[in-house]
Order: C-alpha cells, then sequence, then structure tokens
C-alpha cells in the first residue's frame, strides 16, 4: 500500500541499546528527606529530541541536572539507581564529573553569557580543557557560532561584550558556547522561557537542526513547544514518570488518564 | 488573490509537512482524476478488466484518505496552526473527505461496466460519456484551482456545474423516455439511473471543493450561496 | 492624641515642613564639611603664602620697649596681636602674644626680608649688603648672581667629597681591615692625596664663607649671614602678587620635597608623605589576598555551619575594635614576639640590638592590615554574593571546577567589591595614627624605609607618617604659630593623598564594574 507520510519515530518500547543516548534504571533522587525522583527508568533516544513536561516540582529539571550531574552542588542530594551514558553508569564514583559535564552539555532558563566578550564565552569550555592555540580557538568559535546560528549575527563585533546582544541571541550565544565542546548530549532547562514567541521559534528551530549532531533533552513548561519540538515526550507527575512516548502519539492518544488531563489543560 | 504561502515558517520542518500534505492531497486528486478517466474508457468500450482495475483501486484512495486524515490530526496536535495554516489543515481535512466520496461514485459507475450493466442505448451512453468528459475537465480545473489556490478558476470551475447539471436533467428525461418503453429491465434501469447520478454528484463535490479553496484564500465561507451573491460577496471583499 | 489634622497643617504644608526640616539637616552637615575644607584648605595654603613684615615697637608686659621685625597675626579669638618675630637677641624668630593697647605702632617696612636658611631657621630683617671675596660690596640687586656662585662653589666641594674623599677613604678603611702596614707606600700614597684633596676643600671651603650676606634688624643693629646658608631672600612687600605666587609654588615644591627641619616646625614633610604611601602600599599588598582568599573560604567552601556564621560576625564586629588596640596587639605580638624570634633565629650576630624585634615599617603595615582586614572580607564577600547563582552554574556545566569557576568568573565578576573593600582600607589605613605611633611611626627618622642600599627596601627601619606629624605639630602649636600652620598644611596634603588613593580606586572599580557588568 502506498505511503504517503515518513514518520520514522521508533516505539519507546522498541528502542534499541546502540539507539539509546541516555539509559535511566531505577533512579531515586531525594533532597533532604525530600523524595524528589521516584524509582525513573526510560530509554532517551540518540539524535532525538526528548521533551520532559509536567507541572513545576515534578522532577523534571532534577532528572535532567542527573545526566551531568549537577545536582551534587546542592548539598543535602543524594541519588541511588544507574544513568548510563555511553556504556558507563556516570553515577559511579569513578566518573570524571568535569569531563562528563563537557560531553553533556547545559543550557539554562536565563541566559547567562558570563561577563567577558562573545569570543571569551565562547572559548570558555575550551580554554579550561587547556586549548591554547589561537587558530585552534578561532576555527572552534566560528563552527560553534555557525551552528547555534549566530554567526551572522555576531561575526563583526565578536569581541564585544556579550550583554549587548539580546535575549535571544544571548540564549543562542549560551547554546554555541555548549556546542564549542562538541557535546553528545545538549540538556536544555527551559531554554526559551525568557524569550518572546518568535525568538522561541527561532531556538526551536535550531534545536531542530542540532540534532543531526547531538541528543537533545528539554525540560518545558510549555506543552505546545513539546509538541512542535519533540520527537519523544515523558510526561512527569510529583517525581514519577507517568508516560513516555513518541509525541506524536502522547500528543494525540495518550495512554494515561492524568496525561490526558495535564496536555488538554484538565489538569488539578 | 492571496496565496497561502507554505513554506515561509520559522520552522523547516513544519514547511516541509505542510508542503507534503498539499502534495498527498494534489496525489490523491491525480489518482481520482485517473480513476475517472479509466471508467469513461472501461464505459465506452465496456472494457471490463479496467473497469474491475478502478474498483479495486478505490481501496487506495481509502487509504490515502485515513493517511490524510491523520497527518491532519497529527499537524494539528503538535503544530497548533492558526490562521491561514489552520484553514489549509481544515480545508484538506474535508476535502478529502469529498475526493474520497468521488472516488467512489466512480466506483459505482465502473461497477456498471463489470455487471455489465451498460445501457443499451448508445444516445445514453454517449451522453454518459459527454457529461463524464465534463465532468473530468471540471475536476481537473479544480484540482488545479486548489494547487495553485486560483479562486479565480475555483469560480470558474464552480460555474461549469451548471451546465452538468443541466444536461444530466435532459439525460435524464431521455432515459426516463426509454425506460418507458421497456420497463421489464427496470433494475438495470436503476442501476443506470444511480451511475447517472453518480457523475453528476461528483460535479457536485468538485464544487465543494472549489468552495473549500475559497475559504482556503478568503477566509469566507460560501457554501449554500447562489453564485451571483458568491460573486457579489467576493468582489466585496477585494 | 495627635491627630493628623494636628499643628493646624493642611497636607502640602505637612510636606514642605517635612522637606524642609530633612533639607535644614543636610545644609547643616553640607555647612561642616565645607568649613572642614575651608578650614584645612585656607590653613594649610596660608602656610605658604609670604606674609607681610612689619617693624612693631611696643612695651613687654614687663615695662621694657622693644623694637622688631616681624609678622603680625591678629588673634581671631579676641584682641590679642601674635608676633613672630626676629631681633638681635632672637636672630631666628620666635613669638610674642600681646594685648592690642601693648603695640604702639605698626609700620611696613617695604625694604625687609624674610631669609629662609637651608636648615630651615629664618630670619626677618633688612638685607644691606653682600660680602664678596678681593671685591667690594655688592648691592642686593647682585644676590642671585652671588647665591649662584656659592652653589657652584659647593658643588665643587660635594663633588670633591663623594668624587674623590669618599673612594679614598673607602680604600684606607679597607686597608685597615687588611692590617696593612701604616708606612706602606701605597697607604702613604693615598693618605698623601686624601690630604691634598683635604686641602682643596679646605680652601673652598675657607673660600664659601667670605660670601656675607649683611642684616639689619630693627633695633639697628647689624647680623652677618653667612652665604651659603641662606636658602632663599624674599623682599616680600616688593613681590608682586605673580612672584608671591612664585614663592608658594616653590615653597610647595620644598614641602614636597624636603625633611623636616627645626623639630618638625619647618622644612617639608617628604619623608612623611613617602612613609604613609610606603605604608599604606605594603598594608594593601598584605591585606588584599588575605581578605580575598578568606572571603572565598567563607563564602564559597564554608559549610552552613554555627560555626561559620560565628566566624563572619566576629569578622564584621573586629572592625568595630578600636585602633589603639590593634596597636597594642601588634607591639606586644608582631614587634616584640614575632620579631624577637625573628631576630633570634636570622640576625642573631646583630643581638642585642633588636633588627626586627623593634617597631619597623613592616610591622605598622601589618598591624594596619589586621585592622582592615574585616573591612575587606566583608566587602569581598558582599561582592562574592552579588555573583549570579547562573554564572557559577554554567561555569560548572561547561565542565569547570569550584577552582576554575571562583578564578574564571567568581573573580572577575566579584572584583569591584573587592575593589570597594581595598578602597575603604586604604582610606581607613591611611588616616589612622594611634596604633602606628607604637608600632613605626616616629616623629623623626633618619633614614627613608627605601634607598639605594642593599637590600634597597628596609622593612625594618621606622617611618615617618603624615599623621604623626600632624599630631606632633598640635603639640607645637602652642608655641609656634607657623608651625601650626606646617601642621595644617600636612593635614591639607593628608587629605589630598587619601583623596587621590580614593580617585584612583574608584576609577578602578568603575572600570571593572563596567567590564563585568552582570545582567
Amino acid at each position: 500500500m502506498l505511503k504517503l507520510f515518513e514518520h520514522n519515530t521508533l516505539n519507546v518500547d522498541d528502542i534499541s541499546a546502540e539507539q539509546t543516548a541516555v539509559e535511566v534504571r531505577n533512579l531515586n533522587l531525594w533532597f533532604g528527606n525530600k523524595h524528589v525522583l521516584n524509582d525513573i527508568s526510560m530509554r532517551i533516544p540518540k539524535n532525538k529530541i526528548t521533551a520532559l513536561i509536567g507541572q513545576s516540582g515534578c522532577g523534571k529539571s532534577t532528572l535532567i541536572s542527573c545526566f551531568n550531574r549537577l545536582n551534587d552542588l546542592y548539598d543535602g542530594c543524594k541519588y541511588n539507581g544507574e544513568i548510563i551514558i555511553d556504556g558507563r553508569n556516570i553515577n559511579s564514583r569513578k566518573i570524571n564529573v568535569s569531563r562528563l559535564r563537557t560531553n553533556v552539555g547545559m543550557v539554562f532558563q536565563r541566559p547567562n553569557p558570563f561577563p567577558m566578550s562573545i569570543y571569551e564565552n565562547v572559548c570558555y569550555g575550551l580554554k579550561l580543557q587547556g586549548v591554547k592555540v589561537r587558530r585552534h580557538l578561532d576555527d572552534a568559535v566560528e563552527s560553534a557560532l555557525k551552528q547555534a546560528a549566530l554567526w551572522d549575527e555576531v561575526k563583526d563585533r565578536l569581541f564585544e561584550s556579550a550583554h549587548v546582544l539580546s535575549g535571544g541571541q544571548q540564549q543562542r550565544l549560551v547554546i554555541a558556547r555548549a556546542l564549542a565542546l562538541k557535546p553528545d548530549i545538549l540538556l536544555l532547562d527551559e531554554p526559551t522561557s525568557a524569550l518572546d514567541p518568535l525568538t522561541t521559534l527561532f531556538i526551536e528551530e535550531l534545536m531542530d537542526s542540532l540534532k543531526k549532531q547531538c541528543t537533545i533533552i528539554i525540560v518545558t513548561h510549555n506543552m505546545q513547544q513539546a509538541s512542535r519540538v519533540s520527537d519523544y515526550t515523558a510526561f512527569f507527575h510529583q517525581g514519577r514518570l507517568i508516560e513516555y512516548a513518541d509525541s506524536d502519539t502522547l500528543f494525540t492518544m495518550p495512554e494515561k488518564k492524568q496525561t490526558e488531563d495535564y496536555i488538554t489543560g484538565r489538569y488539578g | 488573490m492571496r496565496q497561502v504561502a507554505l513554506n515561509t515558517h520559522i520552522s523547516g520542518t513544519f514547511n516541509i509537512e505542510l508542503e507534503n500534505l498539499r502534495n498527498s492531497v494534489l496525489t490523491m486528486g491525480g489518482e481520482v482524476e485517473q480513476q475517472l478517466v479509466d471508467t469513461l474508457k472501461a464505459v465506452k468500450h465496456n472494457h471490463a478488466a479496467l473497469a474491475e482495475k478502478v474498483v479495486l483501486n478505490d481501496l487506495k484512495i481509502n487509504s490515502m484518505e485515513i493517511q490524510i486524515d491523520e497527518e491532519c490530526l497529527r499537524i494539528i496536535a503538535k503544530r497548533h496552526p492558526t490562521a491561514s495554516d489552520l484553514r489549509l489543515i481544515m480545508t484538506i481535512s474535508k476535502a478529502i473527505t469529498d475526493i474520497e466520496r468521488m472516488g467512489d461514485e466512480i466506483e459505482r459507475i465502473a461497477k456498471l461496466v463489470t455487471r455489465n450493466k451498460l445501457p443499451s442505448s448508445d444516445t445514453i451512453k454517449s451522453s454518459m460519456l459527454l457529461i463524464g468528459e465534463r465532468v473530468a475537465a471540471m475536476m481537473r480545473g479544480t484540482f488545479d484551482a486548489f494547487a495553485r489556490q486560483d479562486e479565480a478558476a475555483a469560480l470558474e470551475v464552480y460555474d461549469q456545474d451548471n451546465r452538468i447539471d443541466s444536461e444530466y436533467k435532459r439525460l435524464l428525461s431521455y432515459t426516463t423516455s426509454e425506460m418507458q418503453k421497456s420497463t421489464e429491465d427496470m433494475q438495470d434501469w436503476l442501476d443506470v439511473l444511480w451511475a447517472m447520478r453518480s457523475l453528476e454528484r461528483i460535479g457536485d463535490r468538485c464544487k465543494n471543493v472549489c468552495e473549500y479553496v475559497i475559504y482556503l484564500t478568503r477566509g469566507t465561507d460560501v457554501r449554500h450561496t447562489p453564485l451571483e451573491n458568491m460573486q457579489q460577496k467576493l468582489e466585496d471583499l477585494t | 492624641m495627635l491627630s493628623r489634622q494636628s499643628f493646624g497643617l493642611n497636607a502640602v504644608q505637612r510636606q514642605s515642613f517635612v522637606i524642609s526640616l530633612t533639607a535644614f539637616f543636610t545644609s547643616l552637615l553640607l555647612i561642616a564639611l565645607v568649613s572642614v575644607l575651608i578650614l584645612i584648605g585656607m590653613r594649610g595654603m596660608a602656610y605658604f603664602w609670604p606674609e607681610p613684615i612689619y617693624m612693631v615697637t611696643g612695651k613687654q608686659p614687663d615695662g621694657s620697649a622693644f623694637t622688631v621685625f616681624a609678622n603680625v597675626f591678629e588673634d581671631p579669638s579676641g584682641g590679642d596681636v601674635r608676633l613672630k618675630y626676629s631681633d638681635s637677641q632672637t636672630p631666628y624668630g620666635s613669638q610674642k602674644q600681646l594685648a592690642e593697647d601693648q603695640v604702639e605702632s605698626l609700620d611696613l617696612i617695604p625694604e625687609s626680608a624674610e631669609i629662609k636658611f637651608q636648615d630651615g631657621r629664618r630670619v626677618l630683617a633688612i638685607p644691606e649688603y653682600i660680602v664678596v671675596p678681593s671685591k667690594p660690596a655688592q648691592g642686593l640687586e647682585k644676590i642671585n648672581a652671588v647665591m649662584d656662585e656659592v652653589a657652584l662653589i659647593t658643588a665643587q666641594i660635594e663633588e670633591l667629597n663623594t668624587q674623590k674623599l669618599a673612594p679614598i677613604h673607602e680604600a684606607l678603611s679597607q686597608f685597615d681591615k687588611r692590617r696593612v702596614d701604616e708606612e706602606a707606600p701605597a697607604r702613604e700614597k693615598l693618605v698623601a692625596s686624601f690630604t691634598e684633596y683635604q686641602k682643596r676643600v679646605e680652601a673652598l671651603e675657607a673660600t664659601r664663607a667670605e660670601y656675607k650676606l649683611w642684616v639689619m634688624f630693627a633695633d639697628k643693629s647689624a647680623f652677618v649671614i653667612p652665604m651659603s646658608d641662606v636658602q632663599s631672600v624674599d623682599i616680600v612687600s616688593r613681590l608682586s602678587t605673580f612672584e608671591k605666587w612664585k614663592v608658594v609654588f616653590s615653597e610647595i615644591g620644598v614641602f614636597l620635597s624636603d625633611s623636616p627641619k627645626q623639630a618638625n616646625t619647618s622644612g617639608g614633610v617628604f619623608p612623611a608623605l613617602f612613609g604613609t604611601v610606603l605604608m599604606v602600599f605594603l598594608m594593601t599588598i598584605i591585606v588584599t589576598p588575605f581578605g580575598v582568599l578568606a572571603a572565598i573560604y567563607l563564602s564559597e567552601y564554608a559549610p552552613h555551619s554555627a560555626l561559620t556564621t560565628t566566624i563572619r560576625v566576629s569578622v564584621s564586629n573586629m572592625a568595630g575594635v578600636p585602633s589603639i588596640v590593634y596597636g597594642v596587639f601588634g607591639l606586644g605580638f608582631f614587634v616584640y614576639t614575632l620579631g624577637g624570634s625573628i631576630d633570634e633565629l636570622l640576625f642573631s650576630d646583630a643581638l642585642p640590638s633588636p633588627t626586627m624585634g623593634s617597631p619597623g615599617i613592616f610591622w605598622a603595615a601589618l598591624t594596619m592590615a589586621i585592622l582592615t582586614l574585616p573591612v575587606v572580607i566583608v566587602a569581598t564577600e558582599e561582592g562574592l554574593r552579588r555573583v549570579p547563582e547562573g554564572l557559577k552554574t554554567g561555569s560548572y556545566a561547561l565542565g569547570a571546577t569550584k577552582f576554575e569557576t571562583i578564578v574564571r568568573t567568581v573573580l572577575p565578576i566579584a572584583s569591584p567589591g573587592i575593589m570597594t573593600g581595598v578602597i575603604l582600607a586604604i582610606a581607613r589605613a591611611a588616616g589612622e595614627v594611634a596604633p602606628l605611633m607604637l608600632v613605626g611611626a616616629v616623629k623623626f627618622a633618619p633614614a627613608l624605609p627605601i634607598d639605594g642600599e642593599f637590600p634597597y627596601l628596609h622593612l625594618d627601619r621606622q617611618f615617618m607618617h603624615l599623621g604623626v606629624l600632624i599630631y606632633d605639630g598640635a603639640f607645637h602649636s602652642q608655641t609656634d604659630g607657623k608651625s601650626a600652620s606646617m601642621m595644617f598644611a600636612a593635614c591639607l596634603l593628608l587629605l589630598i593623598v587619601v583623596f587621590i588613593l580614593n580617585i584612583l580606586a574608584v576609577l578602578l572599580r568603575a572600570r571593572l564594574r563596567k567590564r563585568y557588568i552582570t545582567g
């Protein structure tokens, strides 16, 4: 039979180990006595955009902060279970956290460029790694800014302060800063919640173009955004993974009533 | 004339999805058009095998309708289309129903051939073929107007239905007089009448699609409006 | 009960009353500030202004008559007149307080002059003529040429002393050390040349001594001044305003570059200025890293425990401890205990005379560093707290360790805060006097803490300080009006120094703030 439309998103249960970028196994996390993540298990596919949605405080931001061990910064954070990236359990003590964080880039809600020049911002991570050769830095800055679709706008003012940029440009700069390290995984923690709708669409389009080179995991409060950009969507509620499916299915035929209620705005 | 620009969204994927959707509708339309042409050929030459193929092919058109419908649903769910995008999706969603029905009507005519129940009268047959040609031309014009989102063309095609209707009426009265001559084959006559009626219905459905095209480009609903009023309505808007 | 309609004022009147009241107190504050500046500025500048010279005749309180040349100061508090005068008994000046009725006449003497000496003394008298060797007496108009001649001779003497005599002396002492025989030919040769140069010096000095300035006091008695002692002769009443300003500027030059003379009542304040700036500089070098590192630990690394809070509170409280306590601490701990131990360990061959075990500039700087440490810590912590959490997280997310994050992101952004702390520390340290007097600042120090002698920076030396000089001057002001002015001049200078240091720091801070603007 003739097939008119090609949508090659696999069912989440059919994602094989090779197609998995991050595998979470029975992850539990506590802040002090608060059980923030409750027995999460999921496979996040490579080179796809996976959106995590849910109410504030449902643990979705905490979950992506587990993928680069950023939760280690907070006192009283305990966790168990396994997170497998590149065949290694990153919750293990033997993991070099700095190296993990260069491989798993992260972009935050508010654009947070450093108070330096645009160039210095993009170089930050590379310089930490000890890259000193000017030519290599130049090349890396150019390619990162091009990937972040910012090059044409800033190429003439690379050495001006990053704070002269608009909010959307700053957020793309922050993305470029992460891309300069050539990460396999890019974590976006509500990357557009501080931006206007049109800029948001630009960032979304950027994500779409970036999924060729890295796996993108995005936390968002905006269900429309999740449905627009993501290939897979996971719905969290009070620290539990309620439903995880390809976005086409989840936004047209969710299995669980909780999910249905949330995405149709019947919540609470 | 206003065109719905499909490929100017920030999201490249959305552009591609809309383009694919539109093309799939045109593919489906082309397919139905081919069915009609094949059917007319089968009627003309009493070609049962060709008619059989048409009947089988209708399944393909049905599946296309379902796929396009699903894609529309998916796009609405994921992209939250607004304004012209929303009209496009709604138009397509409705138009494919009409197109699928056209397929069904064609299938009915083709079945006439497969069951070998074509009228023996050459006059009726040639009149049917004549109306069939008219309908085929109208259908072509409709899909063209849709493809180009050309409301002027749509309006012109819309107009053609009147002639088809009058010819249909003439053929109907002629056929009734023929029927009185040979009342014993009443069951077969009924099938012929149904087939003629189907041809006429295809024209009506083309009219519907033309209305959708005007709705798509104008955002004005012109259904159930006499043609003169419709033209007036459109002129008021421009 | 006081209702809102009390005093019969409507809302607008009430508001304008409140505004007037607050504005009144603000203007009081402004007046206080401005009068401090004006007083210090006027009195300070007056020190440099040449005063006219009068011939004053009058009666002493004991009834005897007197006639003197004097600068006359009207006492602002009453009808008294203060004289700073010179006469044949006290040629180098003295002071007298007279009631108004004791003054019989007050005449401006146009030809009288203020003669300043190289050693800071001065004489008020009428210059008569100049005696020059092998020539008739010269008129006063030749004074500049004569002074140049004398300066030339002085330069020759200096040259002979430093270029010829000093090396020979050095060589001779080497011989002494090596126990070279008294009659050794080399030695004899040296002694001979030494004697010869010495004779030349003596001859030059004799010639120079023949240049003399004859002056006359008010009682017509003559007085002879060797020209070599004269620094300048200003016939005050004949100077135009422009020339007076020239005198003022040369006085300021002397004030800034010369050493104090006549027990800090005359001359310049260069050693004190130098000592102040050097001490503050050393203090800044010590306190900045200490304070910044401590603040980084407290704000970034220390666990959020009761102990940390206690430490933070005590650091803030340390800022309120009276400064003299730090002085006593510096003397007792740094100078005696720490310095004494260092002497025993490193400079034991110099004992019992102390090297580090006595008050000195290093201990003073260290004491001031301890004193200003809380200021720096508190300001730095404040600066560190202002660094947005998002930037730190952003840095961690790029693979930076905590240390890298602090060095590359936190410190640059906190630098304006750190600068604020350092500014406050500098301002405080430059103005402190009490603790310094215990740990190394003295009224008069014979040598600067920096000179050409190894190790160039002598941290163990005592030093002079503008604040101490002012304090010292305040005790002289009762007896010498002019040096009271010098106290004001030193005060003005101290104000300017603190002001300049602050301005520099503020500019630097503004630059940093602009560069590391956040948000």
